[in-house]
């Protein structure tokens, strides 16, 4: 059985550097989306690219390889060590190190270039629009999702539970209800990562308030969208889990091999529906002229380190002057160290007694 | 439905807020009942400190144009016949006329100019 696992583990692996490839080429052009008189969202004049810009542009392309400076010496040692269930961890913290990697590169990238702009383009404009449609996490929540979510885990724990009582002597508390108590964890998670999406901010310039609206909006449902696609698909471990104990050796192969083809097959299906959509709303973005907004906060004076503590800020994140700071005075900031408190606690207590 | 703030307006922005929101009531865009953003998001959005949209709303409360349920976010309230004294609501139309008279306008554009914002607000708020 461990000798299967390893292969999907390396099957999955090799389809997540398929999908990075793509990924690599989408973040390769973001640069240059909006034509040689931008770069990303600064306004830059005709001769940058010949200039300083090609050296920019350079830099931030090396940059985007940080992810692979890492993922290639850990799974050189991972592949060495023979312990090959470890990369599945190696893709979890990849995936959170490349966007978080990107965010950074963009950001950089544009501070840089804001010396070069064209001076009337980086004159904060003077009137900003408003949303005065409340966002709450409720207002974007699928009632049908919630309830096939909370139906699924009732479901699954009712039928661990009554497995663990068949024979409570024979079974490990710990094994059987593990994996789904990590599954709802992960779920939970996720709930966080969609507070933090609806709470991203919406400020608009009052010249396009529409279309920059539109395109703001349009990409947080994709991003809430996929969001629960990832619970769901927690969801369906949840429901998996029950089976997959239960089976006999005999027959686990099998049926553990039809699972993961399915599961290659939707995510492939996902991976494919994203990009089209993603595409749908960078034609969006594109109608959008960027400019950029008075900084009422001074956040640049505010935030001059990675974490700051700004309690009358309202952001989680703050513009600084060195790039992205961690606003520490924050609810989400609060629930977010909670949730990784919580897991650790929860990885001691499932090791406990191994 | 969107809010506009001017960083050329000489009103501070809670003010450019409160104002912002009670036009949009006058005008009926916002209607009895109808929920307003939290204090959160608008300050985020809008890239102020939270004391600022916190104000605008207090002042909101105390004209009873807006109700602030705590846990569950702000609503417009329901009309009802204002309590201010004649004197209370005169002195802003009497310092609008004032600005307009010093600007160097004329009685018969003053008047022309009441009459069609009072119709834009009327009409919209019907």
């Amino acid at each position: 059985m461990q000798a299967h696992m390893n292969e999907y583990v390396v099957i999955f692996y090799i389809l997540f550097w398929i999908v990075r490839i793509n990924g690599c080429i989408r973040r390769g052009r973001q640069p240059l989306l909006r034509g040689r008189d931008w770069f990303f969202s600064v306004h830059v004049p005709p001769d940058f690219y010949t200039g300083a810009g090609r050296k920019l542009l350079h830099r931030y392309w090396m940059r985007m390889l940080i992810p692979f400076a890492v993922d290639i010496p850990l799974a050189i040692a991972i592949f060495r060590s023979g312990r090959l269930i470890l990369l599945n961890w190696l893709i979890i913290g990849l995936c959170a190190l490349i966007h978080i990697n990107h965010s950074y590169n963009v950001d950089l990238a544009e501070r840089q270039a804001r010396p070069f702009a064209v001076p009337e383009a980086e004159q904060p404009v003077a009137s900003v629009a408003l949303s005065l449609t409340p966002r709450r996490v409720r207002d974007y929540t699928n009632r049908t999702v919630e309830w096939v979510l909370a139906l699924s885990a009732v479901l699954a724990f009712a039928w661990l539970v009554r497995y663990y009582f068949a024979a409570p002597e024979h079974h490990n508390l710990r094994w059987v209800f593990g994996v789904p108590v990590l599954y709802l964890y992960f779920q939970l998670g996720i709930l966080w990562v969609k507070r933090v999406v609806v709470a991203w901010r919406t400020p608009v310039p009052q010249q396009q308030a529409d279309e920059h609206l539109e395109a703001r909006e349009e990409t947080r449902k994709l991003y809430l969208l996929m969001c629960d696609v990832y619970r769901l698909s927690a969801a369906a471990g949840i429901l998996f889990w029950p089976v997959q104990i239960s089976l006999t050796p005999a027959t686990f192969d099998g049926v553990f091999r039809i699972w993961f083809a399915i599961w290659v097959v939707l995510s492939i299906i996902a991976t494919v529906w994203v990009e089209i959509r993603r595409k749908q709303l960078v034609k969006m973005a594109l109608r959008a002229r960027p400019v950029k907004l008075p900084d009422f906060l001074h956040q640049s004076e505010i935030a001059r380190w990675p974490v700051c503590y700004q309690p009358t800020a309202p952001m989680l994140m703050l513009k600084g002057a060195r790039g992205y700071s961690l606003n520490l005075a924050n609810t989400l900031t609060y629930l977010g160290a909670a949730y990784i408190a919580g897991l650790v606690a929860l990885f001691a207590l499932l090791r406990m007694g191994r | 439905m969107l809010l506009t703030i001017d960083t050329n307006d000489p009103r501070p922005i809670y003010q450019q807020v409160a104002d912002g929101i009670k036009e949009l009531i006058a005008r009926g865009k916002l209607a009895e009942g109808a929920s307003l953003p939290p204090v959160r998001q608008l300050a985020a959005d809008l890239g102020v400190n939270l004391n600022t949209i916190a104000t605008a709303y207090r002042a909101l409360q105390e004209d009873g144009l807006i109700v602030v349920k705590h846990g569950s976010g702000s609503v417009v309230a329901q009309r009802t016949n204002t309590e201010r004294t004649h004197d209370e609501l005169v002195r802003p139309l009497r310092t609008a006329l004032t600005e307009l008279v010093l600007a160097g306008l004329s009685s018969s554009k003053i008047l022309n100019l009441v009459v069609r914002e009072l119709n834009i607000v009327g009409k919209e708020s019907k």
